[in-house]
């Protein structure tokens, strides 16, 4: 099947290219200037999202209008991302530290463009078709199981009938 | 709580010329009229709408925002955006409403949030805060992060890590936790920092690999080169502040925090200076020294490694989430003399 091929290459390809556990949630940065790219993982399932490319994204982080680090209080702490080439925005304040957000943005805009390039074939979508699958699949064995409960029921008390209850 | 803030003597600077609003502590505490308790009941959602109106009346900042981590807090989570629709529209208890309401009154002091809710969260961590130690700012964060990418790449295991002024412990913990080989010495001259890291430090399961010390760098630098052999690596988020600025810092730092965490001296460099003459005798050849700063000083460091740093060469200056001038890495080279 077309779906369950796709993620059988993505944990193919993603081994050969990072060759590290995919469970694993690292944020690499090269020490040379230029091209830098996240890995944002932290993800149980295997997925094979868009590489982000930090020169493609411009972030925001509302610290008020005062200098900053020491000389500033503040318990905001709300991220915002975006991808430059597509225009797509996420906003990230889930947690109280502005680091975690700021990798929760990346991971989120990782899915969102998946969305954005490859549409039907996205992971997001691929995903939520197999869980729809799984539990079709799920819900069709346990009314097999019902069903066969139910016979072997039947067919025990037709074995007890002529011979009258012996156990009560 | 207030007794300690008092006891620090330089805490009354900042308020001296403000006349009659000195008359903070337990003064202050009365002088903020503090709402009734509801006569019926109230939901959080209730209670979100009307805490941030009493602030936004009070002039306390972040009124909403305040309020809401206030409420979340009393429900056991972190965020309002973590719980679920129906129990914030759920009535609270007459006990969880009079702790609200305990909570939310010492906010209008212009107690920092951090305080009033006793923790906050740093990386990955929910650390506990207690005044008047330094809070730890969104911008340490990355400092972590720039520490801890060398660390993974230059030493790995085994390393020990050097931090000077610890306060609340956020870094020395946050590296531990992050890499389990790693072992740190932590410094702070405010043994009120000593004794909250420890905690911070027991939470997390790291005391094993770390000590912590009351020792002030400047007064004390002889008990700093007889404590620890060699450290891979120097960090420190020192007091930087040019003194000038202390008084136009906004209440919830000037009432409450350490003066002491925040005062760099005249051109904020005192701490720092120092930190950079001992490191040549605690870092070995290649160590490295990691220093959050004031915009204003990565040049004015620069210049004075230049002409006083000895072996140390200054490597490079980094920016925060804001895009400042935030972090300045210097490196000591020293290589060994050759032996014949």
């Amino acid at each position: 099947m077309a779906t369950s091929f796709f993620s059988q290459m993505s944990l193919k390809s993603w081994r050969l290219l990072w060759g590290v556990s995919p469970r694993l949630s690292q944020l690499l940065r090269p020490s040379q200037p230029g091209l830098i790219c996240v890995l944002a993982v932290g993800k149980k399932d295997l997925t094979d999202f868009p590489v982000l490319v930090e020169d493609e994204l411009e972030e925001q982080f509302v610290r008020g209008s005062g200098p900053g680090g020491q000389a500033t209080n503040k318990t905001s702490n709300c991220v915002v991302l975006k991808h430059i080439p597509t225009g797509i925005v996420v906003k990230c304040h889930q947690t109280r530290s502005v680091d975690i957000n700021r990798k929760r943005a990346r991971e989120i805009m990782r899915e969102k463009l998946d969305v954005a390039y490859k549409g039907e074939l996205s992971e997001v979508l691929v995903k939520k078709r197999e869980s729809v699958l799984r539990k079709q699949v799920k819900r069709k064995k346990v009314n097999e199981n019902l069903e066969r409960k139910k016979q072997f029921k039947e067919a025990l008390v037709a074995e007890n009938k002529p011979g009258g209850n012996e156990t009560l | 709580m207030w007794r300690r803030v008092l006891r620090g003597g330089h805490a009354f600077i900042g308020l001296r010329s403000g006349g009659t609003k000195a008359l903070w502590g337990f003064h202050g505490l009365r002088a903020c009229s503090a709402p009734a308790l509801p006569a019926g009941c109230i939901t959080a959602l209730q209670a979100v709408d009307f805490w941030t109106k009493q602030f936004e009346g009070k002039g306390v900042t972040e009124p909403e925002l305040s309020s809401r981590y206030i409420i979340a807090y009393l429900l056991g989570a972190k965020t309002i955006e973590s719980l679920e629709q129906q129990r914030l529209k759920e009535f609270l208890s007459r006990e969880e409403t009079d702790q609200l309401w305990q909570l939310c009154t010492q906010r209008l002091s212009r107690m920092p949030v951090q305080y009033v809710i006793g923790e906050w969260d740093f990386r990955d961590l929910t650390l506990k805060m207690r005044p008047p130690v330094f809070i730890p700012r969104p911008e340490t964060e990355e400092l972590v992060e720039v520490v801890l990418t060398d660390l993974q790449r230059l030493c790995g295991s085994g390393a020990t890590v050097l931090e000077v002024g610890c306060g609340s412990g956020a870094i020395s913990v946050s590296l531990l936790k992050s890499l389990p080989q790693l072992k740190a010495f932590a410094l702070d001259q405010s043994q009120e920092a000593v004794d909250l890291t420890r905690e911070n430090a027991l939470r997390y399961g790291v005391q094993d690999r770390l000590q912590v010390h009351n020792i002030d760098v400047v007064k004390d630098a002889d008990a700093l080169l007889g404590l620890c052999g060699s450290v891979a690596v120097l960090v420190s988020n020192p007091p930087y502040l040019f003194s000038q600025d202390m008084t136009t810092l906004q209440p919830e730092i000037l009432r409450f925090e350490d003066h002491a965490a925040l005062d760099g001296g005249k051109d904020g460099l005192n701490v720092i200076k120092q930190i950079l003459t001992l490191a040549p005798r605690i870092l070995p050849n290649q160590g490295r020294v990691y220093l959050e700063v004031d915009p204003r000083h990565p040049p004015l460091i620069q210049q004075w490694v230049e002409g006083n740093g000895k072996s140390l060469q200054y490597i490079e200056t980094r920016s925060d989430i804001c895009g400042r001038p935030r972090f300045c890495i210097l490196q000591n080279e020293a290589p060994k003399p050759d032996q014949d």
